[in-house]
Parts: C-alpha cells; sequence; structure tokens
C-alpha cells in the first residue's frame, strides 16, 4: 500500500525513478531498436552503411540455408523442452509431496548454485566426460559396451541443454506443484482416484501455469543458447545462435546477424504469448 | 503401505540422479583440475597442480583475473544502485507507465544473451563505447539489474508500510528517511544483492566476448582455450571461478536468511 | 472552556471518486482527551492521518494553533503518532527508537541519549534500553512506540488504535497507563478507536463518525444517554432501541405506539408529529425488572432468554411475545433478589424521563 498523497513526482520521486529509465534506454532500448534498424544497413568492402534496403532481409529469408538452420533450431529446442520437463516431473513429484520442507529447500539451494557457476566449464567438463575415450564410455567399457560416440550429435546437444535447463525446470516445477493446495490431492485420491490419474487429472491442470512457464523459460534457454550445440553438437547443423555468431564474427556481416536474431526475438514472442496465452486461459474445470 | 515404501525409495534414487546429473560436470571438472592427465579418464591419472601452475604463470590470466574483479565489482554497484531505486519507485509510487516502467528493467534476462551480445556490440561501436572494460561492465549491469530489483523488492515487501512514514511523523525528510530507515531496512539485501549481480557478472561469457574488445575477462580466456582444443588449463580457472562465485552465492544466500534476523547491525 | 488547539473546516477527502471524508467540521481543544470512534471504514483513520499530514485534504481546511496546515509536510509538523502497528524500527534499539525524532531534528547525541533515557524511564522500560525490538513484549514495544512519540514533547499527541494488538487484561493497564500521562503532561491526545469501551473510559469528549461523517460529539456520557441518532444509538449498543408512531404529543411528553406497546417519552428538542414515526432509546442499565407487574408507566413482559456476566455487571437478554430483544444490565448483587432463570417471565419498566428520543435520519 502506498501511503503517499497523490502530487507530482517531486526531485525526491525522480531521484528514484530516473536512473533506471536513463540507463535502460540508452544501454537497453537503444542497442535493441539499433540491432532493428542496422537489419536494413548495407555492407560494402566490410564496411557497414546507415541504408533503408531489404537486402538482408531478402537475403537470409530467400535461403535454404536459414530455414534449415531455423527449423532446426526449433526442433531441437523443442526436444529439449519436451526432455526437460519430463526427467524433471518425477523428481520435482518426489520434493514437492513426498520431502519434507526442509528437504525441499535444500534441494532448491542446491539447484540454483549451478546458475552461478560457469556454464562454460561446465560444458567443457561434459565435453571431456562425454568423449570417445572419456569417463562415461571407460565405465561401459568395463561392462562390455561401447564406446559410443556421443559428442558431435544431438545427444552431445541435448546434455548441454540439459545442463542449461534442468535445474531451473525442477525448480520451477517443484515450486509449482510445493504450491497446490494438498487437500484437493487428497479428496481424489479419497475419491477413489489412481495414484497415475491423480497426477494426470488433478495436479497437472492445478499446476498448469507453473508448467507451462517452466516450458517456456526451458525453451527460451535452449533456442538462445550456442555453447551446448556448438560444442557437444559440432555445429554440423549450424543452429541460429551459431549463425549469428558466425555472421557476426567471421562475416562482419552484422546487418545479417542481425535479421536472424530478429527472427529469433519474433520467434521467442510468439511462443512465449501463446504460452503465456495457454497458461492463464480458464480451464475447462476439473471434472 | 509396502509398495508406498519402495516406490518413495525409488523416486528418491531418481532425484539424486538428477542431483548427480546436474553436479557431474562441476565435480568432474574439479577432479580433472587435480589430474595429470591431458585426456582425463577413468581410471585417473596422478594427482598434479600441473595445470594450476600453468595458469598461475600465465600473465594473461592474471590480467583476464583483474578484469573480471574489476567487472564484477562496478557491475555489483551499478546494478545495486539501479535495482534499489526501481525496487523503491515500485514500491513507494503508483504512477502513469508503470507497467512499461517495470518491463524496462525485468525484460533484459528474457532475450537470449547471443542477441543481447549483438545488439550491444553494434550499438557500442556506433557511439564509440566499444572494446572497453567499461563496456562489459554496462552490458552487465543492464543484465544484472533485474536480479538486485527482484532481491531488494523482496526485503521492501517485508517492511512495515507504516514505517516510513513513522519517520516522517518523527521530523525525518524523506531523504533523511531514506537515509536513516530505508537504507538500513534493506542492508541485508543490498549485500545479498551486491554478492549475487557480482557471481552473475563473474560469470558471463557472451556478451562479455563480443563487446570486451582486447580487455578479456576470465570466462572469455576460458572460452578462447576451449575454442582451441582440450587444454585442462579450464578445469583449473573454472575451479578457481567456481569457487570465487560459489563463494559470492553463499554469503549472498547468507544475507538473504538472515533477512529475518532484527539484530543486524553493519 | 480552553481554545481550540485544532479546527477542521469543512473538510473533505476523496480518494478518487471514493469519499472517505464527507464533511469535519469540528475543534479539537487544549489538553483535551478526543476520542474518535467508529466502525471500520468510516474514515476515522484518515482523519487522524490528515492531521499528521499524511494524507491532504481535498476540499476544507486543517488549522492548528491558528496555521493553516494543508500544505505543511508530515516531518515539518509536531504531531507525533502512536500506530496501530507501532512502526517502531526493527533494525534500532529501544533507545535509539526513542532517539529516533530528536535525532532528525538534529538534537546532539548528549541530549538525545538523556531525554530518551528521561522517557524510557517513565514509562517503567529503561531496563530494556539496549534491547532490540523484536524481542520485547507487545506491552513493552507499546512503551517504547508511546516514548518516541512523547520525548518529542509535542502540543498534540495522534495515536491510531494503539491498544488493539494487546490482550485483554494489557490493555485495561495502557488504558490507565495513557490517561494518568494525559492528566500529568496535560497535552491533548486524539485517539482513533473502533473500541467503544476504550474511547468512554478514557476520553473527554468522543466523536462518533459513521460513512465519513460526524454522527455526534459529546462527552461520554451525553453519548451514551442521549444518542443523537439511530447510528449511534445501535453503534454504542447497551441500549433498547424501540419504533413505532406517534400516537400523541402534550407538551414535554408524547405517547408512541411501538408493536411492543405504547410508551411514553419526553420529547426533549425532538420535534415529533402526530402519526409520524418516531423511535427512542432507553439504556439498559435504567430498565428495572420486577416478577409482578408494575402499577403504571412504560413497561414490557418479557421472556428471559440468556445471562451474560462482566464482572460484577449481569446482562440480560429478553424477548417480549412480539419477539422484540430487549437488553438489561445491573449489578449482579441486585439481579439475586430476584433470582430469575432462563425461561422465566419477568416486568421491565422505566422511569419516563430515561427514554431518549432519537433524531430520525
Amino acid at each position: 500500500m502506498s501511503s503517499t498523497p497523490e502530487r507530482r513526482p517531486n526531485l525526491y520521486a525522480l531521484t528514484w525513478r530516473l536512473p533506471i529509465i536513463f540507463w535502460q534506454f540508452i544501454f537497453f532500448v537503444g542497442p535493441v531498436l539499433f540491432m532493428v534498424a542496422m537489419s536494413f544497413f548495407l555492407v560494402k568492402n566490410y564496411r557497414m552503411t546507415e541504408a533503408f534496403e531489404f537486402v538482408n532481409w531478402t537475403r537470409m529469408l530467400t535461403r535454404g540455408f536459414f530455414w534449415d538452420s531455423y527449423w532446426y533450431t526449433v526442433f531441437i529446442a523443442s526436444v529439449s523442452t519436451v526432455c526437460a520437463m519430463c526427467i524433471a516431473f518425477p523428481a520435482a513429484f518426489t520434493l514437492a509431496f513426498r520431502a519434507s520442507e526442509s528437504t525441499r529447500r535444500w534441494a532448491i539451494f542446491l539447484l540454483i548454485i549451478p546458475f552461478f557457476t560457469s556454464y562454460l566449464v561446465r560444458t567443457f567438463s561434459w565435453f571431456v566426460i562425454l568423449s570417445e575415450s572419456g569417463v562415461v564410455n571407460a565405465m561401459l567399457g568395463y561392462i562390455g559396451l561401447g564406446p559410443y560416440t556421443m559428442l558431435n550429435t544431438n545427444f552431445g546437444t541435448l546434455v548441454g541443454y540439459m545442463t542449461l535447463t534442468l535445474p531451473l525446470v525442477v525448480i520451477l516445477q517443484t515450486v509449482t506443484m510445493a504450491n497446490i493446495d494438498k487437500t484437493l490431492v487428497e479428496a481424489a485420491r479419497n475419491l477413489g482416484c489412481s495414484p497415475l490419474r491423480t497426477i494426470w487429472q488433478v495436479i497437472i491442470p492445478l499446476s498448469k501455469t507453473g508448467l507451462i512457464i517452466a516450458a517456456i523459460f526451458c525453451f527460451i534457454l535452449s533456442f538462445g543458447d550456442f555453447v551446448a550445440p556448438f560444442y557437444l553438437g559440432g555445429s554440423q547443423e549450424p543452429t541460429l545462435p551459431i549463425l549469428i555468431l558466425d555472421t557476426t564474427k567471421s562475416g562482419q556481416q552484422w546487418p545479417r546477424a542481425a535479421v536472424v536474431a530478429i527472427m529469433m526475438m519474433l520467434t521467442l514472442f510468439a511462443i512465449a504469448f501463446t504460452g503465456i496465452a495457454l497458461a492463464y486461459r480458464k480451464g475447462r474445470g476439473a471434472k | 503401505m509396502k509398495q508406498n515404501r519402495s516406490l518413495n525409495f525409488v523416486l528418491g534414487i531418481y532425484v539424486l540422479l538428477i542431483f548427480a546429473f546436474v553436479f557431474a560436470p562441476i565435480i568432474f571438472s574439479m577432479i580433472f583440475s587435480f589430474n595429470s592427465q591431458r585426456f582425463p579418464t577413468i581410471p585417473l591419472g596422478e594427482f598434479s597442480t600441473e595445470w594450476y601452475a600453468k595458469v598461475l604463470a600465465d600473465p594473461d590470466v592474471w590480467e583476464a583475473a583483474l578484469n573480471s574483479l574489476i567487472v564484477s565489482c562496478s557491475t555489483a554497484l551499478i546494478a545495486t544502485f539501479l535495482g534499489f531505486c526501481t525496487a523503491y519507485s515500485d514500491f513507494r509510487y503508483n504512477f502513469r507507465f508503470k507497467g512499461p516502467y517495470l518491463a524496462l528493467i525485468l525484460l533484459p534476462p528474457t532475450i537470449p544473451l547471443i542477441i543481447m551480445a549483438l545488439a550491444m556490440l553494434a550499438w557500442f561501436s556506433k557511439i564509440g563505447m566499444s572494446g572497453q572494460l567499461y563496456s562489459i561492465i554496462i552490458a552487465h549491469s543492464v543484465l544484472t539489474a533485474p536480479f538486485a530489483m527482484a532481491v531488494i523488492r523482496l526485503r521492501l515487501n517485508q517492511m512495515d508500510p507504516d514505517l516510513e512514514a513513522a519517520a516522517w511523523n518523527l521530523g525525518g525528510s524523506e531523504w533523511q528517511t531514506m537515509r536513516h530507515v530505508i537504507v538500513p531496512f534493506c542492508k541485508p539485501a543490498i549485500f545479498s544483492s551486491l554478492f549475487l549481480t557480482a557471481a552473475v557478472s563473474f560469470d558471463e561469457f557472451a556478451v562479455s566476448w563480443f563487446v570486451s574488445g582486447l580487455n578479456k575477462t576470465l570466462p572469455v580466456i576460458v572460452l578462447e582455450i576451449v575454442q582451441g582444443n582440450i587444454d585442462p588449463q579450464v578445469n583449473a580457472i573454472g575451479t578457481f571461478v567456481f569457487l570465487i562465485s560459489m563463494t559470492l552465492v553463499v554469503l549472498a544466500q547468507l544475507f538473504f536468511a538472515s533477512r529475518q534476523m532484527k539484530s543486524i547491525k553493519l | 472552556m480552553s481554545k481550540p488547539l485544532v479546527v477542521f473546516d469543512k473538510v473533505q477527502k476523496h480518494f478518487g471518486s471514493f469519499v472517505a471524508v464527507k464533511e469535519l467540521d469540528f475543534e479539537i481543544r487544549e489538553g483535551e482527551f478526543l476520542a474518535i470512534m467508529g466502525p471500520s471504514g468510516c474514515g476515522k483513520t484518515t482523519t487522524l492521518r490528515m492531521l499528521a499530514g499524511l494524507e491532504a485534504p481535498s476540499i476544507g481546511e486543517i488549522r492548528l494553533n491558528d496555521r493553516v496546515m494543508n500544505d505543511v509536510a508530515p516531518h515539518e509538523r509536531d504531531t507525533p503518532l502512536v500506530w496501530q502497528s507501532l512502526a517502531l524500527f526493527p533494525f534500532l534499539t529501544a533507545r535509539e527508537n526513542v532517539e529516533f525524532g530528536l535525532k532528525m531534528r538534529g538534537v546532539d547525541k548528549a541530549e538525545r541519549k538523556e531525554r530518551a533515557l528521561k522517557w524510557l524511564d517513565k514509562m517503567g522500560i529503561l531496563e530494556f534500553e539496549n534491547r532490540h525490538i523484536s524481542t520485547l513484549s507487545g506491552g513493552q514495544k507499546q512503551r517504547v512506540a508511546l516514548a518516541r512519540s512523547l520525548v518529542m514533547e509535542p502540543q498534540i499527541l495522534l495515536l491510531d488504535e494503539p491498544l488493539s494488538a494487546l490482550d485483554a487484561h494489557l490493555v485495561i493497564r495502557m488504558q490507565a497507563v495513557l490517561t494518568d500521562l494525559q492528566r500529568e503532561l496535560g497535552i491533548t491526545f486524539v485517539y482513533v478507536t473502533h473500541s467503544q469501551s476504550e474511547a468512554f473510559a478514557m476520553a473527554d469528549r468522543v466523536i462518533i463518525m459513521g460513512k465519513g461523517e460526524i454522527a455526534q460529539i459529546g462527552t461520554p456520557k451525553d453519548i451514551y444517554r442521549a444518542p443523537a441518532n439511530q447510528f449511534v444509538a445501535e453503534f454504542v449498543g447497551r441500549n433498547n432501541i424501540l419504533s413505532g408512531k406517534v400516537a400523541s404529543v402534550d407538551g414535554n411528553t408524547a405517547r408512541i405506539t411501538t408493536a411492543s406497546g405504547d410508551f411514553t417519552v419526553p420529547t426533549n428538542e425532538v420535534l415529533l408529529i402526530e402519526g409520524h414515526k418516531a423511535s427512542f432509546v432507553i439504556s439498559a442499565d435504567l430498565v428495572h425488572i420486577t416478577l409482578e407487574e408494575p402499577e403504571a408507566g412504560n413497561k414490557a413482559y418479557c421472556k428471559l432468554i440468556s445471562e451474560e456476566f462482566v464482572g460484577s455487571m449481569v446482562t440480560l437478554f429478553l424477548e417480549d411475545a412480539q419477539g422484540h430483544e430487549f437488553k438489561v444490565q445491573m449489578q449482579e448483587r441486585e439481579l439475586s433478589k430476584i433470582d430469575p432463570h432462563s425461561g422465566d417471565e419477568i416486568w421491565l419498566s422505566w422511569d419516563t424521563q430515561s427514554a431518549h428520543v432519537l433524531n430520525e435520519g
């Protein structure tokens, strides 16, 4: 509750309100808008000149390699989202319904740790672990299996994506499910609902919003990550982030990279809005 | 009942497996950093501090470490200041366009880093601010201010809404009240925010790599080493970075958890 | 009569389209203990906050010592408030809390400490000087809050339901502390509460507010014996309200026909017209009970429903044949002479002068 009378903002109010406006306009809105403008610039003799031409857009959007890359990225990020959601669910279910309050809090604290460790170092670690003669293949070797090629495959990419997204997805799912009114779950069981049906017909509908938000975050993270597909997936099929990287770093084709970036943002907005609309749509009611 | 217990057991194991997967790369990286093998595998090679020695002897690493330190400290200060201002404005005032105002600070983390990196690089080049250490600091402040805002806003939520008015009522001007009531009340969250934003900044590599030019930070060095080939120096740096980040996170958590404690006097 | 310290001159307060305070026109006298009472949402707290400068009046003027206060910032006023939530600073010790206002006013350290200690001592909590707020009990916090306001040595102290969080026995203790303090200091107390017992026990004058307006101003006795209208009568409680039509008017008395019978009432200054609606109240403690039917006067035959004991006082709840509820309050000692039981039928009666006709509206 604000206890302030409605008055015109004074110096004091503006002191706290304005810094972020200035800062974000110059260093956040500015860059993003400039990137949009840049997608219409021209590059001549490795130099960017300001212009308003659609050539970058037509170049990129009429090329097969862009659309291959686009659909591959959508595909692999979707797979990553489905995997993360499915792998995380039993763990989140256990933490939400079968663990004590303090265990849950500790588990969440532990899962926060990876956010603050270098994703790069973790990816490199997987690179070594999964390599032809790495730890995993060595262990499989003891029981007479392998060696398997895990690097430079979609599997490798997915391991990287899971490293990035799984902790967040488990946390979001756990928190969502832990907040469900437990008496509803007990009521369903009491009315003779089998455990699996209870999950499907009571728990999932009740935690729909949180689950969809977890999925959206997972998709955004996977969709925008260049490290996993580059180092673990071998970038044989470049994802959009790798395309941005290559276009920017090697070709000096910033305007084309901007086109890719804008396409990525539009896709993410579309997915996020659809997801949020789904999440907050009134369900048909639990019958 | 019996079935239930075995089911619980299976689910417990499953949770442990998830944790094993999440922590495996961190733990293996630490183990590998003390391993003599260039291509570490099982069975492990001998214990060795060779990689650490190598890292410590590299002047580039020292320079990058110093850069990282400067960047993360400056980022923490700027982001926490911005986060505090925004959290307080949100707490205290209702004004038109408050929704877009909050979106302005909360949006950056939802945009993939590679896109932010490209946009920042292009913009900084345009306005002649690219390739400097301060370019990274500015970019990181944009990225981490939302975290600072969230931490401090949560703290303000716990404040008795009458507390500020009580200070005015006792003769404190708005500025005095800020200094003697709001800031002391938020102190634990401010420290928590400083450590958190420093930790995030310390690990960020994509934006740093794009806008840093020749002023490399530690994660950028790691990125460049990794691009070359397998070099266990990465593990040594990684372990070092991990320890610093962990210290920061644990400190942040301590301040965050001790919020309820009334007797904090710093 | 002492001169007015505060004047509310046709004050209104709107929040958007919501009218919190419709029109306030009253004075606060120097050195009085004034209680502002009313149900929640009646605008009493808004009134207090306007006095402290935390809300600005939308229309009208508030004057303190003849100075218009409308545009004076809260921190430039000398109107300390004791908050319902206490609003003690959790990161400071008891003494630092008391010193806070002095520090804001630039009083030097030594004097600050001396004055704070004096007030902590006066409130009987000197030993908790260095304790943090969260380690104090409810009653101790209350005293710190009082000391924090009083150390400013104001002319007027505002209190916003300060006792609402305390246990019942502590409330009685703190009431005594507050009245003693007010007498001793001789300063004005403005006390906002929804509790009638608190207001009536402490205040010299009471303002009853309802729906953003003043329903009645007067001494507790005035309000209790002679409520101005039905709203006040119902809010004050502990009385019997009877409604009906005026049958006849005869000089200073009138006859009113109700479902429970015909009764004679003094007209006081209220204009009664034959055939029009009218209501009157009789305080519950002015009703007598007897087993035999009284000879004449105002009477009602009722069945005893239940009894409620509070200390040595007892309240009887009764119902007449028409289902109208009556309340009778008396000393337990008196009741034992008759000793009725639930379900017994007894006679109620009262003197004509005990009844009080209400203004309609």
